[in-house]
């Protein structure tokens, strides 16, 4: 699969490294050329530096011709509208976005996004580790 | 001379004291006393939707008022305000009304373990055009 | 009306005053309480801290009755994600949103934002008619972005000076309207001659617009 990640923090090097070795052809985009030292040496994949809510940045990233695009920077609302523009401008056919605020991920989940909250996972599962 | 003043109540123990200051300044200077209670109305609302159970305890709050101003025998006018924010509220009503000085009072209250005099009181402080007169509640009471 | 403005920076600020002494009831959200200090003392109890992509705040704030959600913040995604939390999840009949970037401008009228105030255009059109030899200015949008009027000024250098107006092709969606030279204004019919320096009134379309300056001054 082609794949674009948007954000190369802890998450996103991780994910990265990840899809790479199973074979994955993966384009990082990151503002910070600082953040791709997260990435792991063995990556054969495209660390691009540039705006991922900014459609040029984009394109150079590939997205029209992705499979999956996944949006994971530190800010929910950059998350949103690039995952908004991979979904609608793009018609990319899978895009999974990160969203902390529950509520914000709740509404764009009936918007139709898929979307994963890590706060909503981890708390859930230090309770699980707590009590269960 | 301070001839008008304004007092803002607000149901806790220092209305009893602001209100026995006024009378006893004005009495002085054979001026005037207006006694105001704000409700915040909620941003869900508009400004002026009627809110019931607040009207009512502000009446109660500006009748304990007049009582007090009664026994220094001192005339008060009351009125009630609906506003976002109290501070404001305040204010504005000093500015209106061109009092020559607000009395006001604060609890002694702690707030996250430290001592805390809430956003109302350093608003007027700051934003008041006349003296202000701050009374703060003793602190034993609220120790205890 | 009940007007809520996310962002009380300059643009917020000036917006809030202009909009309250129209009369409107008007609440600004902004995240930096100094900020909201600044404006509560300049405007009053009209500002409340906060952050207008929060579903949280935007109950508190009456967002329910609100009759106008203006996004004006410097971050065009905060904008459009607030716009978006208004318009689904609290029903307001009408999103407005700063564009900062004008390639978004596509996105959010797509995802739904009603009207959207690129600054950075309002600022290349104001240059672009300050500018008199730009062949080619904008004067109006028509239906939300689909046509445009246009003023075209024929060089003499325009291989189509003298021309009649049977002759020159112009391309899809375009007609010139009208003609204004040292005579006057006219409307042109088939005989009418293009003249040097006289300006063309014409209605096209984005896509159109680059031909049509080629069709007549080149």
């Amino acid at each position: 699969m082609k794949i674009v990640i948007m954000g190369c923090g802890r998450v996103g090097a991780q994910l990265a490294g990840m899809l790479d070795e199973d074979g994955h052809e993966v384009t990082v985009v990151d503002s910070d050329t600082y953040s791709f030292r997260r990435l792991p040496a063995s990556f054969k994949g495209k660390p691009l530096v540039g705006d991922g809510t900014d459609e040029d940045y984009l394109k150079k990233a590939g997205i029209e011709e992705a499979d999956a695009f996944i949006a994971v920077t530190q800010g929910d609302n950059r998350n949103v509208m690039a995952a908004q523009i991979a979904k609608h401008m793009y018609n990319v056919p899978r895009v999974i976005c990160r969203i902390y605020d529950p509520l914000r991920e709740e509404m764009y989940q009936t918007l139709g996004l898929e979307t994963i909250s890590p706060t909503m996972v981890g708390a859930k599962l230090l309770r699980d580790k707590v009590v269960g | 001379m301070y001839k008008k003043f304004l007092v803002p109540v607000t149901g806790k123990k220092a209305d009893d004291d602001i209100v026995r200051t006024a009378c006893v300044l004005s009495r002085k200077s054979k001026g005037k006393v207006y006694v105001v209670h704000v409700i915040e109305v909620s941003r869900a609302l508009p400004l002026d939707a009627e809110v019931e159970e607040e009207t009512q305890s502000g009446e109660s709050v500006l009748t304990n008022a007049e009582k007090i101003a009664d026994v220094m025998d001192c005339k008060v006018e009351t009125e009630i305000l609906q506003a976002r924010e109290t501070g404001p509220a305040i204010v504005d009503e000093a500015v209106e009304r061109g009092v020559d000085m607000i009395i006001m009072g604060v609890e002694y209250k702690k707030r996250f373990g430290e001592f805390a005099m809430g956003d109302v009181a350093p608003y007027v402080l700051r934003n008041a055009p006349c003296p202000v007169l701050l009374w703060r509640g003793p602190m034993e009471e609220a120790e205890q | 009306m009940y007007i809520i403005i996310v962002g009380g920076g300059k643009v917020g600020y000036y917006l809030s005053q202009a909009l309250l002494s129209e009369g409107h009831e008007v609440l600004v959200l902004e995240k930096d309480p100094a900020k909201c200090g600044a404006i509560c003392d300049q405007l009053g109890s009209v500002v409340v801290r906060g952050d207008g992509c929060e579903a949280r705040t935007l109950t508190e704030v009456g967002t329910e009755r609100a009759d106008m959600f203006i996004a004006a913040t410097n971050e065009d995604e905060d904008n459009l994600v607030s716009c978006q939390v208004a318009r689904h999840k609290f029903k307001v009949p009408r999103t407005i949103a700063r564009i900062n970037n004008p390639k978004n401008e596509e996105l959010f009228k797509k995802l739904g934002v009603d009207v959207t105030v690129s600054s950075t255009n309002l600022i290349l059109e104001h240059i672009e008619k300050e500018v008199p030899t730009h062949p080619l200015m904008h004067l109006l949008t028509l239906k939300g972005g689909a046509l445009e009027i246009v003023e075209v000024k024929i060089p003499p250098t325009s291989s189509k000076v003298g021309k009649p107006m049977k002759d020159i092709v112009l391309p899809p969606n375009s007609v010139v309207c009208l003609i204004i030279g040292k005579w006057g204004a006219r409307v042109p019919t088939d005989d009418t001659r293009l003249e040097a320096d006289s300006q063309l009134v014409a209605v096209t379309s984005p896509e159109a617009e680059a031909a049509l300056r080629a069709a007549l001054t080149e």
